[in-house]
């Protein structure tokens, strides 16, 4: 007895199934939108509390969310329970999948971090000689990313940079820089490495969420249904057809198993929820690389300095504080020869403590160090980017369902020497960059969490021109099924080093603009 | 036969139809609350706010029952707090702050992996105090203690970055969760009260706790 036919079925609400919902009700198309979790209520679900209020001091409780480095004990209930949705991954080779299913998704904790994807990644292959080239380019998505850019009110210097697009920054003025940053750049500036800076997506009243800046105007138009607590089990397809027709989902509370019909289905769940629900449907893989190339970035190499004229209470406003960005330096041209191709960006951050665990001290003698030290440090960590490679995937494994009985995702990524090499030279640049400021190194690492933990796992559905290559066309579309589109992070071609979020955006606006035309032309 | 049950349905029906039997019926008044608790089936309503009264947490009134370590092991995390995290500049160290308590707690319920890595460092340090100064951990000076100690730790660049030797990276690991254990007290809080620099990092200030959002549950 189904209760409504929508034209567009959302599978997910986070920015890209916001971007969906935004866009398609724009034209006047009707949208239901199915999320796995619950809504939070920012008065009603969170509150001030003490570590010592809490039943584990702060310590996470033991076993629970064993992945999620991120979490504490004051975040835990905003993940997903990893006993309730399960993963499964070789013993020898971690992965971190980082999930939130409330209703906004990751949108609602983000790092605002927003960069655009340059022709160093939309044409990789041409520059590496090898992998494939993203069937679009800088010049297809510029429009988007700039109204994107807009809505999401991102901040930046423009610089001119080939590798560091330019975007549609709202005015803001940089505070001078301090006397550390000042001395950083000029460097690396001497050695060829371009300083910018950090850009911001402000939002609006502290939040750049799906749930602030594009679901309130989709439901506004009243086009726009929310379903909570909607776990979809499967993609429906018409046996005449051969075309998607819906969804079957199953209520987290109740249990009960539901349908929904739709004229097109949009998945939007996230890079590796949207892929599980494909795989879990056996639907769209004619090409066969579907859950293949998974790839993110590398988050974890650092290298920590101290200065010593800001040592012992001397580190005075302009000396030190502040903070500098250096987009992607390697591999540019064909001339930097380097062991591993691909590249990374730094991110400088002046005026911190030393952490405890750099010392081989305790007590007294520790407290001495960290007070000596206390706002003397710069520290440079990297964003580094991950080859994409067919061997890195992911698959159902039958053998364990989550709570609600549907089979779960196994994922296997691991790096090889690129990704050794890379984070290599990017402690031994840093250190050295560091060391030609004249100040002391007190820390440093090439080592990196495991994949996924960056949060930005894309790929696994990617996009191209050859349906032997790839899952869907150029406009998030799948090959095989015309009215199936997949707008979140896993169309990616490649990584890059960038931030995925305005990519994601950008393309979800992008595909749902396309589709309410094809909508409109009857050609859907 | 067909005829005969026709009929037997006919003689069983009600004179009047049930729906309008029903619409016939007087209104049944709303049950009576239950002697003696006349307020026992209300609650307030929109606009009517019910009082909200100050608890306490149960480690601010009450002792922990210690369960998890030997007696031993014990006294060996205690020394470990007083060596590692003592008190200073007006802070509370690691025994003020009941971190050895907690750490006894939070370890009986710990995967099997940390437990073991404890049991093993805190024996190893008894094992070692006892060959070289033949008796416990507990028992030694701090001279002695760091003897033993101080080629135990390294400095880690990465603080995921563990060293592989079991003892050493026991130590490592008590160090930190000692330091948090004491940071994120009750004890160290209420010494921060009107101190300007507070507020940096959990357990220092408060900070937003994400309680359960619309929990599932089942029976």
């Amino acid at each position: 007895m189904p209760i409504k036919e929508y034209d567009v079925l959302i599978v997910g609400s986070g920015h890209s199934g916001g971007m969906a919902a935004n866009r398609l009700t724009a034209s006047g198309i009707s949208c239901l939108m199915l999320n796995a979790g619950p809504e939070a209520d920012y008065e009603k679900d969170r509150t001030l509390k003490h570590a010592y209020e809490l039943p584990y001091r702060g310590f996470k409780q033991p076993g629970r969310l064993p992945h999620v480095f991120q979490a504490n004990e004051f975040n835990a209930n905003q993940w997903v329970d990893e006993k309730e949705v399960p993963y499964t991954h070789p013993e020898d080779a971690p992965y971190n999948w980082v999930r939130v299913r409330l209703l906004g998704g990751r949108s609602l904790f983000w790092a605002r971090q927003s960069f655009r994807l340059s022709d160093f990644e939309f044409k990789a292959a041409d520059i590496d000689g090898t992998g494939e080239n993203w069937p679009i380019s800088l010049a297809d998505l510029a429009p988007f990313y700039s109204r994107v850019e807009e809505i999401f009110r991102v901040t930046g210097r423009k610089e001119g940079w080939p590798q560091f697009p330019d975007g549609n920054f709202v005015e803001t003025t940089f505070p001078p820089d301090t006397e550390t940053i000042k001395k950083f750049t000029e460097v690396a500036t001497k050695r060829g490495i371009g300083v910018s800076k950090w850009r911001n997506a402000l939002g609006q009243n502290g939040l750049a969420s799906s749930i602030n800046l594009l679901l309130p105007d989709a439901l506004e138009t009243g086009k726009l249904d929310i379903v909570e607590n909607a776990i979809v089990r499967e993609i429906s397809v018409d046996k005449n057809t051969g075309l998607a027709s819906g969804a079957h989902f199953v209520d987290r509370h109740s249990l009960r198993e539901m349908h929904v019909k739709a004229k097109v289905v949009v998945l939007a769940a996230g890079t590796l929820e949207s892929t599980r629900l494909l795989l879990n449907s056996k639907l769209a893989n004619s090409s066969g690389v579907m859950g293949r190339y998974l790839v993110d970035q590398m988050y974890g190499v650092s290298v920590v300095a101290s200065v010593p004229e800001a040592r012992d209470g001397k580190a005075r406003p302009g000396l030190m504080g502040g903070s500098a960005f250096i987009p992607r330096f390697r591999n540019l041209t064909k001339d930097d020869k380097r062991n591993f191709i691909k590249g990374y960006c730094v991110s400088i951050g002046s005026g911190g403590g030393a952490s405890p665990n750099l010392f081989p001290l305790y007590g007294a003698e520790l407290q001495a160090k960290l007070d000596s030290y206390e706002g003397s440090c710069v520290s440079g960590g990297i964003f580094g980017e991950r080859v994409a490679r067919f061997e890195n995937h992911v698959r159902i494994n039958k053998d364990v369902k989550d709570a609600y009985g549907i089979p779960v995702l196994h994922i296997e990524a691991r790096d090889t020497d690129n990704e050794r090499n890379l984070r290599r030279d990017a402690a031994d640049t840093i250190e050295g960059l560091f060391k030609e400021a004249g100040w002391e190194i007190v820390g440093k690492t090439d080592e990196v969490n495991p994949p996924g933990y960056s949060i930005h796992e894309v790929g696994t559905c990617r996009m191209g021109n050859d349906p032997k290559k790839s899952v869907l066309n150029k406009w998030c579309q799948s090959h095989d099924i015309k009215n199936l589109f997949v707008v979140d992070g896993a169309s990616f071609v490649t990584a890059g080093w960038q931030n995925p979020t305005m990519t994601i955006l950008a393309l979800s606006m992008r595909a749902s603009e396309y589709l309410a035309e094809q909508i409109k032309q009857r050609n859907i | 036969m067909k005829r005969r049950r026709f009929v037997q349905k006919l003689l069983a029906a009600p004179a009047i139809p049930l729906v309008a039997a029903a619409a016939q019926e007087a209104p049944k008044p709303p049950l009576a609350p239950p002697p003696g608790n006349p307020t026992a089936q209300r609650t307030p309503q929109q606009g009517q706010a019910a009082p909200r009264l100050d608890t306490v947490a149960a480690d601010v009134a009450c002792e922990p029952d210690r369960s998890y370590f030997t007696p031993e092991q014990f006294a060996a995390l205690e020394k470990l707090g007083d060596i590692l995290v003592p008190p200073l500049k007006g802070r509370p160290g690691a025994r003020d702050a009941h971190a050895p308590e907690f750490l006894d707690f939070l370890l009986s319920v710990s995967p099997a992996d940390r437990q073991g890595l404890y049991r093993h460092g805190l024996n190893g340090l008894n094992a070692e105090a006892k060959k070289k100064f033949h008796r416990l951990f507990s028992e030694l000076d701090s001279q002695e203690a760091d003897e033993i100690l101080r080629p135990l730790f390294v400095a880690r660049p990465w603080d995921q970055d563990y060293p592989a030797d079991p003892v050493k990276k026991f130590v490592a690991q008590v160090h930190e969760d000692l330091r948090s254990a004491t940071m994120n007290s009750r004890e160290w809080a209420e010494s921060l009260a009107g101190d300007r620099q507070r507020g940096r990092g959990f357990g220092r200030g408060a900070a937003y706790y994400w309680k359960p959002i619309d929990p599932v549950v089942r029976s």
